[in-house]
């Protein structure tokens, strides 16, 4: 009796033991190394464009979208005693994402919905109001912004400020005296489309695109004359290669991405027409290659399992010729994206001195959480490293580009699927990047969240959400919802970051004497040393920061810093547009992740300049 | 005739073999087994008169050899049996789950109370959805990939598979090899809930060419329409009530919570087999659906009388 | 012993008798087309859709279909709309006020869906709206859903449908 019962313990021990082995050996284990490759050690980098005229032309700075100026009154040894030069409120309680122009003694800014515009007279004290444009959107626009009714910024070009309304109007004023030059419709309101996003003015075409991803729009890059307001092309970044403009001079570095009328059959039958593919990020320009660079937004609906196929051209990344919108190469982020990560992330363009002679590269931060180089001139990715906490995908392979996605984390209908990392604003949302020549760093602003999520039936009907996932975000790892990170791209490291309690939504600015400028969504706008982090400075805002801040000389000859406070934007909208925080799914899922927002930040809408005393 | 005795796939006649089998062998243990009790019977009243009358009873031990020995024998006899119909029920699974290469993938997903079907083709362009009408080519495998909308439906079509469950948010396959061209009734053996019993999918089994004709026709975008009344009928169909549920490939509208109606024509049903399609029972069904299934998450379009006219023009031009 | 249990047992099943009137079968198309945005016709007392669980759980399933959920989220917590579950209402929170809402549209981008809805589903959507900030009788709100949890809303705002006009709005 008592041998065999023995005898059972041990079989029972056995088994045990072999069942817990059996179970060590489910799947390669989660902490593989990316398969990023570094292939530029010992470059050196120097921006794509740009020589120090202590204004600030272009949302961006300049066409290789660095945010970097060379302004360096303000340093780290004087920083600290930066204080408000003047403030401007707007009296709109939305989310402020824009950054304020420079040109010559003017300072232009574009308020989120109802869309004003507003110039200062840099020469008289204090900004005084030069002349304010009233763009008058329709009210039912607000309806199908997805997220908040956001504007990121006018352009300027040629005596003309440029800039687009939510309601799908582009409106030039004449940057004297602000009047009307013209004024071209380019969308429908009844079909989901906004726009939002900054355009860009490149040899006399002004490009500007359109928001609307999470409606079934479907996305465009449109090029319109700069004098005329005539529609010049207009790029789809979905449907056959005639409205995608693909031709003759379409050149692809991977396999995968040629091939006749991709942007059709890799969709089921028609579904290409409401597939999203929006164009609302920030576009590049690089003068030498001619080449225009700009990312599309993720397809739509998010419910993967209603739109099979690789579903070109969203989330990725075209090269086009501004004259014609030919496109010369596309490379794709994340296809058949299963997340929401839209591939709009600015590019910042910069050439590598290396020992195997000069690159021209793209640094790009994707919603998916890696950090890509890529070759400009074809479209090659050099390396694709993490940048933030992953668990959707493995590794980017670097002979076919595709990104391995982790099976067991695609979402279906009908079933939850937990940590998924990053959630749907990525690692990096649309904030963008800084990038300094002098430090030859990345100062990423980005996001760590995670989620939750069920797919369900997402239901199409005209100007209404098409989405049809359920989603719960919380914190990454950590704890933190935010990190601000300097990054080598050469090197695929960081270098040092700051845990940041929120997201952190606002763009990044870098100077030439080695600062770094953000802000955050509970109102604290921050400098730091561009060479290690180290907090220098900071002043406390009336309303949390998510936009973008600059700098400039004005005409006494003093470097002044300006940013917007106001929070909003899709992390924000809680705050302002009063959000329920006892729905988790509120806002897409992000509310989830944002319920004290409310308690740590109040609605607000300030202009603020900063100058040394 | 319908039924599961009536095989027209592989599977479905490994089903009714195995249902032979069991019928016979169950019939012959039956017959045995009765016949034994009335041998037993007879024998018993026999002895029991012998023991009454000769008082000499038969020596117990050998009667107890004997029983002894039946009672082995029977033990023997049923482990073989069971053993057999064992040996027979997988034999028989192997052809009802076996999954000749290369299958025709078809997507059944189950809603309340309609089938909607989905063919993938070589591109994604290629998939063609329809609901309501499951059309499979004879002599080639087809592996069902079953998924439900909203509550656990069962497919059952008797004369080509067993049942299988569709449970939301889980995948489960069924396999058919359709051997013989016809049309068989599938239905739903799964109670779901107010319309479960007018929850009928039509198979049609075809030949290959047959099928990738309709196949061929289903990929095509829906026909623009050709007359004023279906061109006026499309209009109210896209931007009125229908719009706010279902699809006709090319137009605008692409909703998808009730079936696609990109060929509509085409089929022999309505409502998921709850009348022949023909204009007048299209009619009536767009005008009061609540009257022929009651409880149908189709509600009545509100449409005026000449608008129910056009649209069931425009639907009728949908082939 | 037996006394009690048989006590219970006849409390227990009295207790099943005071469930709501259901109807499965929608009204005929003569009913669906009453005027819009009017409160119901004589002879269908707004109670049909309030006090009736099953109406509420109707419009629960149409708020997703018709993709009310899409902007004011599917806790009604509201996102590109403007939250449902918090007991403060732009247009007014009375039963007609709702239901003009969903015809009618309103200024800042809630279109209209009165071409497009049949009256009857318009008021069960009504009525699931009510139940988010829990304005209905506890026994008809809809119970736990099957999608990704949610919750209750945290206070039970008053039992009392709210009047006609607006409330104030919070300073």
């Amino acid at each position: 009796m008592q041998a065999s019962s023995r005898a059972a313990e041990t079989l029972f021990i056995a088994a045990t033991l072999g069942l817990l082995v059996f179970g060590c050996h489910r799947g390669p284990a989660d902490a593989e190394p990316p398969t990023g490759r570094v292939v530029l050690i010992g470059g050196r980098l120097a921006p794509a464009s740009g020589v120090e005229d202590g204004e600030w032309r272009k949302v961006a700075k300049d066409d290789a979208n660095t945010r970097f100026s060379g302004l360096a009154t303000i340093t780290p040894g004087n920083v600290a005693t930066l204080r408000v030069a003047w403030t401007f409120k707007t009296g709109i309680a939305r989310g402020h994402e824009a950054a304020p122009l420079v040109v010559g003694s003017t300072m232009y800014v574009v308020t989120p919905f109802p869309n004003r515009v507003h110039a200062f007279d840099l020469k008289a004290p204090n900004g005084t109001p030069k002349w304010t444009y009233e763009a008058h959107p329709e009210a039912r626009a607000q309806g199908v912004a997805c997220c908040d009714v956001v504007n990121r910024g006018a352009a300027y070009d040629d005596g003309r400020v440029f800039f687009n309304t939510l309601d799908d109007h582009t409106i030039a004023l004449d940057a004297a005296t602000g009047r009307e030059l013209w004024n071209t419709k380019l969308g429908e309101v009844a079909r989901g489309e906004t726009m939002t996003m900054a355009p860009l003015v490149v040899k006399g075409r002004v490009l500007v695109g359109n928001s609307g991803g999470e409606l079934g729009v479907r996305g465009w890059l449109t090029a319109l004359d700069a004098r005329t307001g005539e529609i010049a092309w207009r790029a789809y970044s979905t449907g056959p290669d005639a409205d995608v403009l693909i031709g003759a001079a379409f050149k692809p570095y991977y396999a995968g991405d040629r091939g006749v009328d991709l942007g059709v059959h890799s969709w089921p039958p028609e579904r290409w027409k409401i597939g999203g593919g929006t164009v609302w990020g920030f576009v590049s320009y690089d003068p030498e290659l001619d080449l225009l660079y700009y990312g599309t937004a993720n397809p739509g609906p998010w419910n993967n399992e209603q739109r099979v196929g690789d579903n070109k051209w969203t989330s990725g990344i075209f090269a086009r010729r501004p004259a014609d919108g030919s496109a010369v190469w596309f490379y794709q982020w994340s296809p058949h994206d299963l997340y929401d990560y839209d591939g709009v992330n600015e590019s910042v363009l910069a050439d590598a001195d290396t020992p195997n002679g000069p690159r021209k590269l793209l640094f790009h931060a994707d919603r998916n959480g890696y950090l890509y180089v890529l070759d400009r001139a074809n479209g090659q990715v050099l390396s694709a490293t993490q940048f933030g906490h992953v668990t959707t995908s493995r590794g980017v392979d670097l002979t076919t580009g595709r990104l391995n996605y982790v099976a067991e984390k695609q979402p279906h209908v009908g079933q939850t699927v937990h940590d998924i990392c990053p959630g749907s604003p990525g690692a990096k949302d649309w904030q963008p990047m800084a990038f300094s020549p002098k430090t030859a760093l990345l100062y990423i602003p980005h996001n760590n969240l995670c989620q939750d999520e069920e797919g369900m039936q997402a239901n199409y009907i005209a100007g209404t959400p098409f989405v049809g996932e359920a989603i719960k975000m919380r914190p990454g790892p950590g704890g933190n919802r935010g990190v601000f990170s300097a990054w080598d791209p050469l090197g695929a490291r960081e270098v040092w970051h700051i845990d940041e309690d929120l997201p952190v939504w606002s763009g990044a600015l870098v100077t030439g004497s080695n600062l770094v400028f953000y802000g955050t969504m509970d109102g604290t706008f921050k400098a730091v040393d561009a060479k290690t982090g180290a907090l220098l400075w900071h002043a406390e805002l009336d309303s949390g920061v998510v936009g973008q801040p600059i700098t400039y000389r004005g005409p006494d000859g003093k470097q002044y810093v300006a940013v917007f406070s106001g929070v909003g934007g899709w992390a924000g909208a809680v705050v302002p547009a009063k959000l329920d925080v006892t729905d988790p799914t509120a806002a897409l899922g992000f509310v989830n992740a944002m319920r004290d927002l409310p308690q740590r930040t109040r609605a607000g809408g300030t202009l603020y300049v900063f100058t040394l005393p | 005739m319908t039924g599961a005795l009536d095989p027209a796939s592989t599977q479905a006649l490994a089903i009714s073999i195995l249902w032979w089998v069991f019928f016979w062998t169950g019939l012959f243990v039956f017959a045995a087994v009765l016949v034994a009790l009335v041998v037993a019977c007879v024998r018993g009243r026999r002895r029991a008169r012998r023991e009454g009358s000769a008082a000499e009873a038969v020596p117990e031990r050998s009667l107890e050899q004997r029983r002894e020995r039946a009672v082995l024998a029977a033990t023997v006899l049923s482990v073989v049996i069971l053993i057999g119909l064992l040996v027979a029920s997988i034999v028989g699974g192997r052809y009802i789950y076996g999954n000749p290469s290369p299958p025709l993938p078809v997507k059944v997903i189950a809603h309340q109370w309609w089938w909607e079907i989905q063919y993938p083709g070589p591109r994604s362009s290629d998939l063609v959805v329809t609901a309501n009408e499951l059309h499979l080519p004879a002599g080639r495998t087809a592996e069902l990939e079953l998924q439900a909308a909203d509550v656990i439906h069962s497919l059952w079509i008797p004369n080509l598979q067993g049942k299988r469950d569709l449970i939301p948010g889980h995948t489960t396959r069924l396999s058919i090899l359709p051997e013989r061209v016809g049309r068989y009734d599938g239905h739903c053996a799964e109670f779901c809930g107010l319309e479960h019993a007018r929850m009928e999918l039509p198979v049609f089994v075809e030949s290959p060419e047959r099928f990738s004709a309709w196949l061929t026709a289903q990929r095509r975008p829906a026909p623009a329409p050709s007359t004023p009344e279906a061109e006026r009928g499309a209009r109210i169909f896209t931007k009125g009530p229908c719009a706010m549920c279902h699809t006709v490939t090319g137009t605008d509208a692409a909703a998808s919570v009730g079936p696609d109606l990109t060929h509509v024509a085409s089929r022999a049903w309505l409502a998921a087999g709850a009348l022949p399609n023909s204009p007048r029972n299209l009619r009536a069904w767009l005008s009061d659906p609540q009257r022929l299934k009651p409880g149908s998450q189709m509600p009545p379009t509100g449409l005026s009388e000449s608008e129910l006219d056009d649209v069931v023009h425009y639907l009728g031009s949908l082939r | 012993m037996r006394a009690p249990s048989l006590l219970l047992l006849a409390l227990l099943s009295a207790a099943g008798c005071r469930r709501e009137r259901r109807s499965f079968s929608e009204p005929s198309p003569l009913q669906a087309r009453v005027e819009r945005a009017e409160p119901l016709p004589s002879g269908e007392p707004l109670s049909h859709f309030l006090d009736n669980a099953w109406a509420v759980s109707e419009g629960a399933r149409l708020f997703g279909w018709y993709n009310c959920a899409g902007c004011h989220s599917l806790g009604g917590g509201g996102g590109m709309g403007p939250p449902l579950r918090d007991g403060a209402w732009r247009y007014g929170g009375a039963p007609a006020d709702v239901h003009r809402s969903i015809v009618e549209g309103r200024p800042n981008g809630m279109p209209a869906f009165g071409p497009r809805i049949p009256d009857y589903q318009t008021w069960q959507l009504v009525a699931y709206v009510l139940s988010l900030s829990g304005r209905l009788r506890l026994d008809v709100e809809p119970g736990r859903p099957e999608a990704i949890a949610i919750g209750k809303p945290p206070v039970m705002v008053s039992k009392k449908l709210p009047s006609a006009e607006p409330l104030p709005e919070a300073p």
